[in-house]
């Protein structure tokens, strides 16, 4: 074999994609050629040099949200779809996420007041987490409020305000019914660019609590207590981005007219 | 479009979902924006699923990646033609932005992932993609072939070229190519 056809297939030989003569063609003329066999180290140091380096992308999980939105759309006319719980092996490694979560000893900043309830913090936050896990987000998919806020009809014994925010940049994603601190919860999604903003919000009788803020483990939670209805906010956008987030949400709930649980009137 | 069967669903959610990462990446080196990755990719993926009771097996990522790729080059052609290679908008990157590059520069910095993705994106879409193609998602000369829509020669040659513009780039060996 020649050099010049040597060089043509050494960038094929490297990946092992040359039928099997042709391979030891090469292979023989690279012991007798120093200049092939030096050419054939720069494509190889360069393979390897690509393939470490180049790493795939992690695609947002806003991204998913949106696609399995658009699919269970399409897929139930503009019905919203009610995901049941169809997901079983998902269930244990969710369980396993919240073990390592609440035994990774989370370091608790409060910013403000004292820091609201850690037990409850703890599985607002575990709840997040586990959202973001594959078909965790939502329950309920669609970008229509008036296809979410129906939907937990009947699911909880309170309704959760659904407001619409999506010219200011927080698109709603769904919403879907977790459990918190021995309870159902309505948790309200909404996205900001490639990340996920959950609101969770649940009846409880007691005093007004104002804003109180922490992070752990790089996500921000935030919690205030008004007419009755705690709310937990959990993301990991920026904090300025998510005290917006929280005032447009007070905002549009206090516009459509609280919904309190009959317990709290 | 009739709705699909349940059991349609949970083995699209099984075989092609998990693949995001993949398609995003493909997407991403193509278009070189990662707003436009994002959209062509859900557009892909919604054509994906209308076609996947048409999908009989055999590589599920190769056939998504084709789904992928043929879903950049028309995007790019029918929906903005004009779009400069490399243009940066700076009104659509804002804080949040900033603060995500800053977080990505620390973890360029600590490989040289960044000077390689430089590389990459100074080579023309045929490049770009074999490399793509091969040196991330590991597809063999013959599916990528498929994804491409080029026979396992021209996957040969396009791949050996552009092995050699980025070894260039890179100042790798130090020999000037003959
Ligand atoms: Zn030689």
């Amino acid at each position: 074999m020649s050099c010049a056809v040597t060089r043509d297939h050494l960038s094929a030989y490297v990946d092992s994609e040359l039928p099997p003569e042709q391979a030891s063609e090469v292979a023989r003329h690279l012991v007798s050629c120093a200049e092939c066999a030096s050419e054939y180290e720069g494509i190889l140091e360069t393979v390897s040099r690509l393939q470490e380096g180049l790493v795939p992308y992690r695609a947002p999980d806003v991204l998913r949200a949106r696609i399995r939105a658009a699919i269970r759309e399409e897929q139930a006319g503009s019905e919203p779809v009610a995901r049941r719980s169809r997901y079983v092996p998902w269930r244990a490694i969710a369980a396993a996420v919240v073990i390592a979560v609440v035994s990774s000893g989370v370091t608790f900043v409060a910013t403000g007041r004292r820091a609201a309830e850690p037990a409850v913090a703890e599985e607002v936050l575990a709840s997040h987490i586990r959202s973001l896990m594959p078909a965790h987000l939502t329950d309920v998919s669609s970008n229509n409020q008036h296809n979410v806020k129906p939907w937990f009809n009947g699911r909880l014994d309170f309704s959760p305000s659904v407001p619409r925010l999506d010219d200011a940049g927080f698109p709603l994603l769904g919403g879907r019914v977790d459990y918190v601190h021995g309870r159902p919860v309505a948790v309200v999604v909404y996205g900001r660019r490639q990340h996920v903003i959950n609101v969770f919000s649940w009846p409880a009788p007691g005093r007004d609590v104002g804003l109180s803020q922490e992070s752990r483990n790089g996500y921000t939670l935030m919690h205030w207590r008004r007419d009755g209805v705690e709310h937990w906010v959990v993301s990991d956008v920026a904090v300025p981005d998510l005290r917006q987030f929280v005032a447009l949400l007070e905002q549009g709930d206090a516009a459509s007219g609280r919904t309190t649980p009959e317990t709290a009137r | 479009m009739a709705a699909a069967p349940d059991s349609v669903l949970e083995a699209f959610e099984r075989s092609i979902i998990p693949l995001l990462d993949d398609a995003y990446t493909l997407a991403r080196h193509l278009l070189r924006d990662e707003h436009d990755a994002q959209d062509v990719v859900q557009e892909a993926y919604l054509r994906a699923w209308r076609h996947y009771g048409g999908f009989r097996g055999g590589d599920a990522r190769a056939w998504l990646l084709t789904i992928v790729r043929n879903c950049c080059y028309t995007w790019r052609r029918s929906a903005r033609p004009e779009q400069v290679a490399v243009a940066y908008d700076d009104e659509a990157h804002g804080a949040d932005e900033d603060e995500q590059l800053a977080a990505d520069a620390r973890v360029l910095a600590e490989s040289d992932r960044a000077e390689l993705e430089l590389a990459l994106a100074q080579l023309p879409r045929e490049f770009r993609e074999v490399i793509v193609l091969r040196e991330i998602e590991r597809l063999s000369y013959q599916e990528i072939g498929r994804v491409m829509g080029t026979p396992i020669g021209t996957v040969m040659s396009r791949l050996a070229r552009a092995r050699k513009r980025l070894q260039q780039a890179l100042g790798i060996g130090a020999r000037e190519a003959s």
